[in-house]
């Protein structure tokens, strides 16, 4: 199954983040994550029968995003990760960066909207996981 | 008749006692104081004329006994007594003798037959007279051929009508180099040049019988031309009907004047057609002389120039400095008046200078000698050049411009007062050398302004367009624009650079703060759109979820949460507002 994490050190974010997943219909459960160590832990314990979408915020203290993308390159279960990279504020430099990772399926910058979720469902590596009801 | 000379003494020759006694009868008869000596012979006759003697006339009777032949006894007796009258006393059929006698020196001679007292007394009186008279003649024909031959100046006796030399003097002689006996043989024509001719021709005719003089051109035996002053007049020689010529040679006093005339024709040239104008005056400018050049300098002509006082036309602000000048000549012999304006024709102004020399003291000049030479163009000039220094002067002081000038040959550097007021250098530090100048260059640029000035020094002529470095005399640097011209001369050879060094200083400090300022609120502008993005973003997204889910439960903790939001925003707002103050009040604190 599909499990979303939202990794942000914004308590609003994560707050507004899950709200609008649970709403649409995305996950039930979003996993809330203020700091990137922390989703860092969970990630190496994950099983790999799972698939993972991060949500992932750029600019954190501690370990920021880049940060975080070349921990999750040494795990088990990196083949399942697919990465939203989400920023307050979109940068040519960073667009540029992420272009090296081929992790991330998106560049969304804030806030993410209802109308970002619907789109993100029928991106072709996630489709799979929201089959229509019939 | 000869009561008044006193006695009378008489030597009769007579050997007849009868003839002698009828002598002495009809002697007595006129003559009351008489002394009669006798003597009866050739010989007696002899040793009474041998002494000195004061016999007045002698009576000679033809026949002596002691001489044979009557003609040497003439001869004889006139040998003895030059001075004394010898009248001969003759028998009839002596009578042809008897003229002849005459041509021997006698004075007279009687027929002893035809003799009587009065006769006698009458010849004896006649032949004292004749032979005082013929005495004062040869005296004064001696006196005259004296005067002829020893005269200094040449003189020579022509014939009358046909102008043949009749006799020269050793002057003549020796002047014209022809010996005495080639000028008897010669006519005065030949000594006269071809071109006198006519003229001399002429003057001789009009004054055929009276004096004349004139100045003739001769040539000497060798060709050699002379001229001669003559006088010439009539008089009787020998006879003959003559004219005697006394000449002077006046060659080198013609020579002497003609130079004179030369150097005289010189000094005209030199001040009639030279282009300084020449006056004379005396210490009231009052003019005697004005030289041809003053209507080439002034448009007026020297006759109307010479018309005015020369302060008339001196430039009425001059005046007072000219005639200052003139004073000094009191004391100096030679002035010189600096430029001042005389007044031309067209009623202008040309500057001029003038020397002036007193020469009161010449005679041939009396008066203050002014040479003036025209120096508008020279003056026009350096009006232009001190106009267009005071304009360089000025813009240079506005830019505050230190300017250079270089003379490359001598290595020697000029400044103007840039480079105190600017480098703060005193004038007993700057050394006006190149290196001088290269010494203070920032160490960093000195490389790079040498390599750029060697590559504009290849180019025959150079615009020379640099920045760098310059030391100040407090050691602290300014940047200077240096804009520099190369000169050379026609062969390409560098003579001088001429430059401008600019003090940029100011423009580099301004420019440097310009763009810290930019620097910093770029930095601001970014991080601080990073912050401002992320309260903003919760707004939106909070306000998407609760218009895209209306009936979300928990609405008003995400009301609560757009408001803290929104605060937060307002906070970041006001201080960027804030910072961004800073920055340009405080430029060198941000």
């Amino acid at each position: 199954m599909l499990k979303v994490l939202i990794i942000d050190d914004d308590d609003i974010v994560r707050l507004v983040q899950s709200k609008l997943l649970q709403n649409c219909n995305f996950t039930k459960e979003p996993l809330k994550f203020k700091r990137a160590s922390d989703a860092v832990e969970y990630l190496n314990s994950a099983s790999i029968e799972h698939h993972y979408l991060l949500m992932l915020d750029i600019n954190m203290p501690m370990m920021n995003g880049w940060e975080f993308l070349d921990e999750v390159e040494r795990m088990e279960v990196k083949e399942n990760v697919y990465v939203l990279m989400v920023s307050s504020s979109v940068d040519y430099n960073d667009k540029e960066k992420a272009d090296k990772y081929d992790k991330i399926i998106n560049f969304i910058e804030k806030p993410i909207t209802a109308k970002n979720c619907e789109q993100l469902k029928e991106l072709s590596i996630l489709k799979p996981f929201f089959p229509e009801p019939i | 008749m000869t009561d008044s000379e006193g006695a009378l003494n008489i030597l009769v020759v007579e050997d007849h006692i009868g003839d002698y006694i009828l002598i002495e009868d009809y002697l007595s008869e006129e003559h009351l104081q008489i002394n009669l000596t006798r003597a009866t012979t050739f010989k007696e006759a002899k040793d009474n004329l041998s002494v000195n003697h004061n016999f007045k006339v002698v009576l000679l009777d033809l026949s002596l006994p002691d001489v044979e032949s009557n003609e040497d006894l003439v001869t004889g007796m006139v040998a003895l007594a030059p001075n004394t009258p010898i009248i001969v006393l003759t028998g009839f059929s002596n009578k042809q003798f008897g003229v002849k006698t005459l041509s021997l020196g006698i004075s007279d001679y009687l027929l002893k037959d035809d003799l009587n007292s009065t006769q006698l007394a009458k010849s004896i009186f006649y032949s004292i007279e004749r032979k005082n008279n013929d005495f004062k003649l040869g005296e004064s024909e001696r006196k005259y051929k004296a005067l002829f031959d020893s005269s200094p100046l040449p003189m020579w006796v022509l014939d009358k009508h046909t102008l043949e030399f009749l006799n020269v003097n050793d002057a003549a002689i020796d002047l014209y180099e022809y010996s005495k006996e080639e000028f008897l043989g010669m006519n005065v024509r030949d000594l006269w040049t071809k071109d006198i001719r006519k003229e001399i021709e002429f003057t001789w005719k009009e004054n055929y019988h009276e004096n004349f003089g004139i100045t003739v051109k001769h040539l000497k035996k060798n060709g050699e031309l002379l001229h001669m002053e003559i006088k010439s007049n009539p008089i009787d020689f020998d006879g003959r009907e003559a004219r005697v010529t006394q000449a002077k040679d006046i060659t080198a006093q013609l020579d002497a004047e003609q130079a004179l005339k030369h150097s005289e024709k010189r000094f005209k040239a030199l001040v009639q057609d030279a282009s300084d104008l020449i006056m004379i005056m005396d210490f009231s400018g009052e003019l005697s002389y004005v030289s041809p050049s003053s209507s080439q300098m002034t448009g007026i002509s020297d006759a109307e120039m010479i018309k005015n006082n020369f302060f008339h036309y001196i430039h009425k602000n001059d005046v007072k400095s000219v005639k200052s000048h003139l004073l000094k000549l009191k004391d100096n012999k030679r002035i010189q008046i600096p430029s001042y304006r005389i007044k031309t024709s067209d009623k202008k102004w040309r500057y001029i200078e003038t020397i002036i020399t007193n020469l009161n003291d010449d005679s041939s000049v009396k008066g203050l000698v002014a040479n003036s030479r025209d120096i508008t163009e020279f003056i026009t000039q350096e009006k232009k050049l001190i106009h267009s220094l005071k304009r360089y002067d000025i813009v240079a002081k506005a830019t505050s411009d230190t300017i250079t000038d270089y003379d490359v040959v001598n290595d020697k550097m000029y400044y103007n007062e840039g480079i105190e007021s600017v480098f703060g250098y005193s004038k007993s530090e700057i050394e006006n050398t190149g290196s001088w100048w290269n010494e203070k260059l920032h160490p960093e640029d000195r490389e790079r302004v040498k390599r750029y000035s060697q590559q504009v020094q290849k180019l025959t002529s150079g615009y020379i367009h640099i920045e760098y470095r310059f030391r100040c005399a407090d050691g602290s640097y300014r940047y200077i624009l240096d804009r520099s011209y190369l000169v050379t001369d026609e062969s390409g050879n560098k003579l001088r650079i001429i430059g401008a060094m600019q003090d940029i200083t100011e423009i580099q400090n301004y420019i440097q703060t310009i763009e810290d300022h930019n620097s910093r609120l770029k930095d601001i502008a970014w991080t601080q759109s990073h912050v401002v993005r992320a309260p903003l973003a919760r707004i939106m997204g909070l306000i998407d979820l609760i218009q895209s889910y209306p009936n979300i439960d928990e609405q008003a903790q995400l009301l609560e949460h757009i408001n803290t939001s929104a605060r937060e925003l307002d906070d970041i707002i006001r201080n960027i507002t804030r910072k961004t103050e800073d920055v340009t009040l405080n430029p060198k604190e941000c």
